[in-house]
């Protein structure tokens, strides 16, 4: 019953027709019974249950399956899903090995490997030229598609929290109110900029300004306060009406959802993807916005040439708040253009004033106090 | 068990089949080489080889753990839970804008008012956990006989989360009975062939073993350092707990898991972030003084305290690969202590009873399909 005593060499092949009678089970994938089994290793290899084939399973349909170390588990694909051989015996299980083709073909092997890595890459490639040509192109097109009401009820919420973020009140002394929607009034007429917009200034030392989606502008009392003349603030505000006239609130929202999608997309939940969710959308954010930038430049050169004044002051305003930029190594990654440029260009356009300041002398010291309380007089 | 003595006569009544522990037979070493080896490919695919890799990790836990002789088998492949994630993402897409939409709707009466519909997807994430669940055990494998589970997500994402809601209005003390009740749910919903799985674990039990680690948590957030012990000695009491309340038709399943047995693996493994956390703060300072140099400053604070600097492309490139390197040697660590160490100390403290039951158990249910997977990934709660 048992191999002949004789110790075969190496090389020479094991007697197949023999019956082995080395420690086989087989689990025949419709109930967990084990069965002692032996092979005979013929045109197939035949599973046997004393002297009864009850399985025949063709060299070229069997398949490595996993199992724990010192056993060949094997499966076939013309045989039932779940049905396994456990050869215990390393010959016996080298000799089946050394007989069976395709015995790994089904795991990714390293040309698998190499195949992800590929598909992977080019997913990658094209997510990022996603994020480069199509997301701007998409946000672009769909920017004009969105009526102004919805675009109002997306500014209504960025309001909301953009109030609760910065922590201030608006600033409400009336002498200054006055002074400031009388500015804000004449610069929107000038630039053609609809009634939507609408600006007020918030008692915070940030030294910025913001325009939202749906026309809200905020002026902080931190950039009103380093303003030295009527014409540096109201380049400002001109800016940011720019924004307004262009959707560039909404063009943003639109662009940076869609960003964010697509590389959370790519990440899925590996560690510390937010972060690089986070960092990437700024990088790719900064190319995309910088036209923006320009764009809401021109609006301020032309408003300000409209009402007879210069949009240098503005400029030279901004390289002061900024300080120098150039040589920094920012041109790519500022969501702004330098302020060195911004100021060149602006400078260009600058002439001598053809018509009185925007603001007398006393409205503007009111609109610098508009934070203040009202003087008791 | 029998002895060569023989007493004749009296027809000895068969004698209680001597309890089974299960062991691991993995390797270590060959594990680590497989996690290092998939955290680099998932570097150089920007993530998309965890699917591969989280295969194959099952794979090596799966077919290294045997149960009386036979080592299990894990079935799952790479590409259906590649697949899995990409129908999630196409219905998760459209339902992620829905919510913006919705969420739009709430925040314009109140400012972050869109808190209701953080429970929707709350609710979503409990249908994920399950359905990913059935996933696992329909590619779990023991003697050519495969685990299998019915019960529906929704009805199981309901009761986690009116569960969840208890939770947080008895802060946290309800949990003993909440993962009793859930744990009920799965269990008598997982088959193995045609025996019928149930669990038998009450919440008071749980309570009566972990109820002084509920005093001490409060006194653990305060002082951080205390985390990591209540969090170590609550999940071996739990999985303790679970285990002896197990049953697969008669089979009955024991652990004596010392309640300490994962503090030195939540150890190890802080140690490790740590301390390749001291490197990562070198690069970063690296990092900073090339873009400073590229940019022709001066190595200066004034140059240094500059913001701009930090969001320079010079800086964020390097910056963002040795983050990236780093949390990709975090996943390492965590994969080999918190996934494969914790996986031996806690099967390996596992004995069977009444195992016969199992012997000649018909194969039987359906493969289920990976989507609830491809939701937890894409949910960011892609457990193990």
């Amino acid at each position: 019953m048992s191999d002949p005593g004789s110790i075969v060499p190496d090389a020479a092949p094991i007697d197949a027709a023999a019956p082995t009678r080395a420690p086989v089970t087989f689990l025949d994938g419709a109930s967990s019974r084990r069965r002692d089994v032996s092979l005979r290793l013929n045109e197939a290899c035949e599973i046997l249950e004393g002297d009864a084939v009850i399985a025949s399973w063709p060299y070229a349909d069997i398949r490595r399956a996993d199992g724990p170390a010192g056993q060949l588990r094997a499966m076939c694909v013309s045989a039932p899903l779940l049905a396994r051989l456990e050869i215990r015996e390393p010959a016996l299980a080298a000799e089946l090995e050394h007989r069976c083709p395709s015995l790994d073909a089904h795991l990714p092997g390293s040309r698998g490997v190499l195949v992800i890595v590929g598909w992977s890459v080019a997913a990658l490639v094209s997510i990022v030229l996603m994020v480069l040509f199509v997301v701007p192109l998409a946000a672009d097109r769909l920017t004009p598609l969105i009526p102004y009401a919805v675009e109002k009820r997306i500014g209504e919420v960025a309001d909301k929290q953009v109030k609760v973020i910065f922590d201030g009140k608006q600033c409400e002394n009336p002498a200054g109110r006055a002074a400031f929607v009388k500015l804000v009034e004449m610069l929107r007429q000038a630039g053609d900029v609809d009634a939507t917009a609408d600006a007020e200034v918030i008692s915070n030392q940030i030294a910025n300004a913001i325009a939202l989606p749906g026309g809200k502008i905020y002026v902080f009392e931190g950039l009103l306060a380093r303003a030295e003349n009527v014409d540096e603030l109201a380049g400002v505000i001109a800016h940011e009406l720019g924004h307004v006239k262009n959707r560039d609130g909404l063009r943003n929202l639109i662009y940076n959802g869609g960003t964010s999608f697509l590389i959370g997309l790519l990440f899925g939940d590996v560690t510390g993807s937010s972060a690089i969710i986070f960092a990437s959308r700024e990088m790719f954010q900064a190319s995309h916005s910088r036209d923006a930038e320009r764009s809401a430049d021109a609006t301020t050169i032309a408003v300000m040439r409209k009402l007879g004044r210069s949009p240098k002051p503005m400029g030279e305003f901004l390289l002061r708040v900024t300080g120098k930029e150039k040589g920094k190594g920012l041109a790519l990654i500022s969501s702004h253009p330098l302020s060195e440029d911004r100021l060149a260009r602006m400078s260009q356009q600058d002439a001598a004033p053809t018509a009185p300041p925007l603001l007398s002398a006393s409205e503007w010291a009111a609109l610098k106090a508009i934070c203040k309380s009202p003087a008791k007089s | 068990m029998n002895q060569m003595t023989s007493v004749p006569l009296t027809p000895a009544p068969p004698p209680p089949t001597p309890a089974v522990k299960v062991a691991f037979t993995g390797d270590r070493r060959s594990f680590l080489g497989l996690v290092a080896r998939g955290a680099g490919l998932e570097m150089i695919t920007a993530g998309f080889y965890r699917f591969w890799l989280t295969t194959d990790m099952r794979r090596h836990l799966w077919s290294h753990t045997v149960v009386d002789g036979d080592g299990a088998e894990y079935t799952g492949r790479g590409r259906e839970l590649l697949i899995g994630f990409l129908v999630a993402m196409a219905i998760l897409l459209p339902v992620y804008i829905a919510y913006f939409i919705l969420g739009l709707e709430a925040e314009r009466l109140q400012a972050f008012a869109s808190f209701p519909l953080v429970a929707f997807l709350y609710v979503f994430t409990q249908f994920a956990i399950y359905r990913a669940r059935r996933y696992r055990m329909t590619r779990t494998v023991w003697r050519g006989v495969r685990f299998w589970m019915t019960g529906s997500g929704w009805k199981y994402a309901l009761q986690a989360s009116l569960w969840g809601l208890l939770m947080i209005l008895t802060l946290g003390l309800i949990l003993p009975w909440r993962d009793a009740s859930l744990e009920r749910y799965k269990m008598q919903h997982t088959h193995y062939g045609d025996l019928q799985g149930s669990f038998v674990g009450t919440g008071g039990e749980f309570f009566k073993k972990a109820w002084w680690l509920w005093l001490l948590t409060p006194i653990a957030v305060i002082f951080y350092i205390g985390i990591p012990f209540v969090y170590a000695i609550y999940k071996a009491i739990q999985f303790r707990w679970w285990v002896n309340g197990l049953r697969i038709g008669s089979v009955r399943f024991e652990s004596k898991l010392d309640p300490a047995a994962y503090l030195g693996l939540y150890w190890k493994m802080i140690g490790w972030v740590i301390l390749s956390s001291l490197v990562l703060v070198p690069w970063f300072a690296l990092s900073a003084a090339i873009a400073a140099a590229v940019s022709g400053e001066a190595l200066d604070m004034e140059t240094f305290s500059n913001v701009e600097l930090y969001v320079s492309i010079p800086f964020i490139v390097p910056a963002v690969i040795g983050y990236f390197g780093w949390a990709m040697l975090i996943n390492v660590f965590m994969r080999l202590y918190l996934v494969r160490d914790l996986w031996e100390r806690s099967v390996a403290s596992i004995r069977i009873h009444g195992l016969e039951a199992a012997a000649n158990v018909a194969a039987k249910g359906e493969l289920a399909n990976a989507l609830g997977e491809g939701f937890a990934d894409g949910l960011d709660v892609g457990g193990f």
